[in-house]
């Protein structure tokens, strides 16, 4: 399979400190894979390798089919990328700001800029430095989008801004997927904002990957078990590793199933536990997978 | 406006959500058939969901006969959405299956299982 982003063992060290450690991202053409992970996992660290602003200290990044140490401005004008923390030239004007970055890009779409300028409501003639955070990157993302980008990068977009302004924001960067060529990867520590938006996940903590999946498959395969006991259990029971935060008392047994299927599952439980009286099952969310895991791994929490 | 409806519960795959949301919308004759479907892009951008999501969900729908794709026109709801009072039934019957399981492993009986419908059917 090609992807549109994929690194091998890549590594990042400042002096003595792995910020990225062996990473090996897979990202899937056509489709949005949520980048997650604590404040300070290196998501951005890892997001700057990609777009050849840092140098790895080993391993390599390819993006669309080329080393990201061979970036140039055809590549990148196939990128579009936005950052929480960008640096924008604040004395602008909106306007200015567009019209500056249009003469960047050959293939610049005046029209759909226009149309994403009605669709976010920006005022035209405010300079930037006046904007709230949210008008900004929503500045910042048309700026990044009116090229038409076949990959757009998004560190943390929503970081601190309200709902309904993710929204505005989720609903502009859905406006790449019209193009036949399209992939998105967008960096967030908010794991409900994501669920519902990406195909897929990676979550990486203290410098190295801990999952990669389908959000589908994973929501799928994670579930809650809780069993009624008609009689307390005897003996310590063995139970499988794929049970997490397995916890027993008297006359009930919880535990967090990671490779749940229908039916099986609860067989399991039928022939450790024959006393159970019944089996509940319950479907997690993404944080709740999250802290399953850390405890797991010992991730530390979001 | 999207002619149906989802209400995003976490925890379960969106694209089952999604799948549910239109057969509801189908069983309950709010989406007719022959009604021509949004595009996947319209509804990914409605719902603010992924275009791979949207699509898996429409794929699953074609794949039941729920919706047909027609040449020149897109997805439309297919006539099975008519479909007599047995067919109607038998889309519920997975579901009606998975929650009799469940109220067995509660311990619930018969009589408190459709008391409990008949409760939420009101509601």
């Amino acid at each position: 399979m090609a992807y549109a982003i994929a690194t091998s063992n890549l590594t990042k060290s400042f002096g003595r400190n792995n910020v990225v450690q062996s990473l090996n991202l897979a990202v899937p053409y056509n489709g949005i894979y949520g980048f997650l992970g604590p404040n300070g996992a290196g998501k951005t660290t890892t997001i700057k390798m990609i777009m050849n602003i840092l140098k790895p200290t080993s391993g390599a990044v390819t993006v669309m089919g080329k080393p990201s140490v061979e970036l140039g401005p055809e590549q990148l004008a196939q990128i579009g990328y936005v950052s929480e923390n960008q640096d924008m030239p604040d004395w602008m004007t909106v306007k200015y700001f567009l019209n500056y970055c249009r003469t960047m890009y050959p293939q610049w779409d005046q029209k759909f800029c226009q149309e994403l300028l009605t669709q976010f409501d920006l005022p035209l003639h405010q300079r930037l430095r006046d904007l709230s955070r949210g008008m900004k990157m929503k500045a910042a993302l048309i700026s990044s989008l009116a090229y038409r980008p076949k990959l757009l990068i998004l560190d943390e977009p929503f970081s601190g801004l309200d709902s309904l302004v993710r929204e505005e924001l989720i609903s502009g960067f859905l406006e790449i997927t019209r193009d036949q060529d399209w992939t998105i990867l967008v960096s967030s520590h908010d794991l409900d904002e994501v669920e519902r938006l990406a195909d897929w996940i990676g979550i990486i903590d203290r410098a190295e990957l801990k999952i990669q999946e389908e959000t589908a498959s994973l929501i799928q395969r994670f579930k809650r078990v809780e069993v009624a006991l008609g009689s307390p259990s005897a003996a310590t029971v063995k139970t499988p590793e794929s049970w997490l935060r397995f916890q027993e008392d008297q006359m009930r047994v919880t535990f967090v199933e990671s490779c749940y299927q229908p039916g099986e599952t609860e067989k399991k439980v039928r022939e450790l536990f024959p006393q159970e009286s019944s089996i509940q099952v319950f479907p997690q969310t993404l944080k709740e997978i999250f802290v399953a895991l850390a405890r797991q791994y010992k991730i530390s929490n979001l | 406006m999207l002619s149906f409806s989802v209400t995003f519960k976490s925890g379960i795959p969106i694209y089952e959500q999604i799948v549910f949301g239109i057969k509801k919308a189908i069983i309950s004759g709010q989406l007719k058939p022959g009604d021509s479907m949004p595009s996947v892009r319209e509804i990914s951008k409605e719902l603010r969901i992924s275009p791979i999501t949207i699509q898996k969900a429409v794929s699953q729908l074609v794949r039941d006969n729920l919706l047909e794709t027609r040449v020149g026109i897109g997805t439309v709801v297919s006539e099975f959405g008519i479909a007599s009072q047995e067919k109607k039934m038998g889309l519920l019957g997975d579901d009606i299956g998975r929650m009799i399981v469940e109220a067995r492993s509660l311990g619930i009986t018969k009589k408190e299982f459709i008391e409990a419908i008949e409760k939420q059917w009101q509601s």
